[in-house]
């Protein structure tokens, strides 16, 4: 059972892999599923690609080799405008400071990953409705490691954990802390 | 690249006054981000970095390589000039903090280097990447 995602490896906020999606559009294969014809993630990452793919093409026609790491700048611009799409307020004092909810939830997940026995899985980080900026309401899966000690307080650890990397790290109030245990690991 | 795109810097002035284009304030705006602690580097979106392919192109036939002006968008309205930095940050400092540092540090570099007054510095944080620490320990 892997626990562990490759770091290199970016997912959609639907859990599909944009390597995967630049595979088939490198490929030239349509979408192979009806979750990637009509999930508006997955197809805002194709529309992207396929246009940034038009345009590498053109510049590896001309007698120029293309930029080194190339495929790694066309993966972090598609993965800047997904992120984009998601953006809450933080409360810096002159305003006009936002953050992509996706970064939060890096962070969260990292500092999840920090406590002894457990992995955080998704997370999902949004913004209160109606409440100030910088009030968020954070859903985070874990798989946990057998034998780590009393699940209760394993997940006091993770809380506090989660709470004050959100604090510390970025500077938001996590107003709703929802864990869910989804597996355990040996 | 947004020559004319160019602006009037101070209203009050006769016809002759100087005039700084959008890609002059957004390559000094990149650069006083990019340089401010805790920034790890600027982020860009799918349009800017076809620009970028493109310019490369471009930058073959006239011999120079221009400043990049890669993470950051100018836009104009009633209020003034106005920039958005977009913003991929390290870890080991409060984000809305160093994202106020880069506030000060953009309105300031392009105040000093093109003397237009900004109206607002927008960040847009989209990555943070925890596993790299700041450089400073002042944050």
């Amino acid at each position: 059972m892997a626990v562990n995602q490759a770091t290199e490896d970016y997912l959609l906020p639907c859990a599909r892999r944009l390597e995967d999606i630049w595979e088939r559009v490198d490929a030239g294969v349509p979408p192979v599923d009806e979750h990637e014809r009509t999930c508006p993630h997955c197809t805002t990452a194709r529309e992207s690609l396929v246009l940034l793919h038009s345009a590498t093409r053109q510049l590896a026609d001309e007698p120029l080799t293309p930029p080194a790491g190339l495929t790694g700048r066309i993966m972090a611009a598609v993965r800047a405008d997904i992120r984009r799409a998601t953006m809450i307020p933080l409360p810096a004092p002159r305003g006009g400071v936002q953050i992509s909810e996706q970064a939060i939830a890096v962070v969260l997940r990292f500092a999840t990953d920090r406590v002894p026995g457990v992995r955080a899985r998704r997370c999902t980080v949004r913004q209160l409705p109606g409440a100030p900026p910088g009030v968020v309401a954070v859903d985070m899966s874990l798989a946990l490691q057998y034998g780590t000690g009393p699940a209760a307080q394993v997940m006091a650890a993770v809380r506090a954990a989660v709470l004050a990397a959100a604090d510390e790290a970025i500077g938001v109030r996590i107003a709703d802390c929802t864990l869910t245990v989804e597996d355990v690991f040996l | 690249m947004a020559r004319k795109e160019a602006i009037v810097v101070d209203q009050s002035l006769p016809p002759a006054g100087w005039v700084v284009a959008d890609s002059v304030i957004a390559a000094v705006a990149a650069r006083a981000a990019s340089r401010a602690p805790g920034v790890l580097r600027l982020e860009t979106g799918v349009t800017e970095l076809l620009r970028q392919l493109g310019e490369r192109v471009r930058r073959r036939w006239i011999g120079i390589v221009p400043a990049s002006t890669a993470g950051v968008t100018v836009s104009r309205d009633d209020l003034g000039v106005s920039v958005r930095v977009s913003l991929a940050l390290a870890g080991g400092a409060r984000a809305v903090i160093v994202a106020e540092r880069v506030q000060q540090a953009v309105a300031e570099a392009v105040r000093t280097d093109t003397g237009v007054e900004l109206a607002a510095v927008e960040i847009a944080i989209l990555a943070i990447e925890p596993e790299t620490r700041a450089r400073v320990a002042v944050l």
